[in-house]
């Protein structure tokens, strides 16, 4: 664990209006390392995760991906680069899918490859397919959103995150918009991108999921990182009080 | 009894809509009957039909080369109306605000009576160019004064199609790198127009009708055309009952076609 780190955020802080919602935020995630949010709902960690591709501007600090740095309140040309930059280093999955209703499964799989990297159609659609493939999809290549479950067009998410070949997959509550028998299939998918050596930051509220496969469990409360260990430390001797509680909350299946 | 109650039902219904299609039958009766005590003459109507068929082509090539430069004003208008630039958004507000503002007769009047005066002025300041620009003809007069005003609606229209998309589609549009510009093209706007469609389809039905107000510059359009033999030959009633059935077929046949595009638009949404 020596390499590059792959995210670097120092001393993030954002304020939304008068609301400082992220309050000095430092994280690293190295290579292949799998590494889960957790906290309620309110605690950042959704902006937390949305700072690093920008689709929040941080208000103050520093993002680094893969080397790239970039710091907080930028404006102008050079900035609007690096952030683009940026997003082609990380690939976002969404709460709510977010797939393009009016393209088929494939078109919404090879639409970031032929449009921001100028892919060829032939090219885009072999890699497509092997994205889709990789997460069970390749069934409903031609298919439309609207006819897919939830767990199917989150699939398909993950599939068109993937095809931009992102350093760092990042994904913001990917099975909280899920019927509970849909949960399984889009978790198994993590799962495997995980094993293949996926570098992963999870915002997630499965904890069974983060015991089981992350690295590192970070656990976020009212705008901080409260804690950030291995699983099986942490799930056996929290050190902070509020770690504690939400562990309690989900063992006695609370929400 | 269920059984029995559906049967009671239905036959109500039979009954309801044959009374309805009796009053349309007494009120063409009357209508009729009132029309051949003022000695109306279907003849006329049969002999001068071609008339107004000629007019029908005018009044389609206007209302369609209109709607069609109202589409590019609109989708401009929307999409300076959403921007953050000051500019854009004080020119397209303006733009609005008056062409919605102002009756299109007045607006006809002003393009083609107003601006050859000012034509006239700037020839005289040395702009010739410039000048014989403003002094326009009837049926691009027309033309320009539609465009400008169903513009303004339909810059409307757009604007709420264009918002109506949900703001995920753009986070993950931007997620994958895109530029705004991508975003609005290959994203947005594909989704905005299945939106924005019917509403342009209605705009094209009204237009036809407002289009008989360029009937006021001499273009032989439908109303021009009606109104020159009806004053010829005094066959008022004849004449501008011809020309309602001439609109009035017009949108029957647009509403066919409206339609069907939109049914083929649909296609993707399909569960």
């Amino acid at each position: 664990m020596n390499a590059e780190p792959i995210i670097r955020i120092s001393n993030l802080h954002k304020w939304f209006g008068m609301l400082h919602v992220l309050r000095d935020i430092s994280l690293i995630v190295q290579p292949r390392e799998v590494v889960c949010i957790i906290g309620r709902s309110g605690s950042g960690k959704s902006t937390m995760l949305r700072c690093i591709n920008f689709l929040e501007e941080p208000s103050d600090g520093e993002i680094e991906i893969h080397g790239l740095k970039i710091p907080a309140g930028g404006k102008g040309r050079e900035h609007n680069r690096l952030v683009h930059e940026a997003r082609l280093m990380t690939g976002m999955v969404f709460q709510e899918f977010n797939l393009f209703p009016h393209m088929s499964v494939l078109e919404n799989v090879t639409e970031g490859p032929i449009i921001v990297k100028g892919m060829s159609r032939t090219q885009a659609i072999q890699l497509a397919e092997e994205k889709l493939d990789n997460v069970g999809m390749l069934f409903k290549r031609d298919e439309y959103p609207t006819r897919l479950s939830g767990g199917q067009k989150q699939r398909v998410a993950i599939a068109r995150a993937l095809s931009m070949e992102p350093e760092v997959m990042l994904f913001d509550e990917p099975t909280s918009a899920l019927d509970p028998e849909l949960i399984g299939e889009v978790l198994n998918v993590m799962k495997k991108l995980a094993k293949e050596g996926t570098t992963m930051l999870v915002v997630t509220h499965e904890m069974g999921f983060a015991r089981e496969v992350a690295d590192r469990v970070v656990v976020m409360a009212d705008g901080e990182i409260v804690e950030a260990e291995k699983p099986e430390e942490l799930f056996s001797h929290p050190k902070d009080a509020r770690t504690q509680a939400l562990i309690d909350r989900y063992r006695t299946g609370g929400g | 009894m269920g059984a029995a109650l559906v049967a009671l039902q239905q036959r109500q219904r039979f009954v309801h809509s044959i009374k309805v299609t009796l009053v349309w039958l007494i009120l063409v009766a009357a209508l009729v009957g009132g029309l051949l005590l003022i000695r109306f003459q279907p003849s006329y109507m049969l002999e001068h039909y071609n008339i107004i068929l000629q007019g029908a082509g005018a009044t389609l090539g206007v209302s369609m080369a209109s709607i069609a430069i109202a589409t590019v004003l609109a989708l401009f208008g929307s999409i300076a109306r959403l921007s953050s630039s000051a500019i854009a958004q004080g020119i397209s507000g303006f733009y609005v605000s008056v062409l919605r503002g102002t009756p299109l007769l007045i607006q006809i009047f002003i393009i083609y009576l107003g601006l050859p005066q000012v034509g006239t002025q700037l020839i005289k300041f040395g702009y010739p160019t410039l000048g014989r620009l403003l002094i326009m003809d009837a049926i691009p007069a027309g033309i320009l004064a539609l465009s400008l005003n169903y513009g303004a609606y339909m810059t409307e229209i757009f604007r709420a199609g264009l918002q109506s998309i949900g703001y995920g589609q753009r986070e993950a549009a931007i997620a994958l790198g895109m530029n705004p510009w991508q975003v609005l093209r290959r994203i947005i706007l594909p989704q905005a127009i299945r939106i924005i469609i019917p509403d342009v389809g209605n705009q094209f039905i009204a237009m036809q009708k407002d289009s008989a107000l360029v009937s006021v510059m001499g273009v032989w359009e439908i109303t021009y055309l009606a109104t020159r033999y009806a004053k010829k030959d005094s066959k008022y009633m004849e004449m501008f009952i011809l020309a309602a059935a001439a609109y009035w077929i017009l949108t029957i046949v647009s509403s066919w076609f409206q339609n069907r595009i939109e049914k083929r638009m649909s296609r993707a949404y399909e569960r």
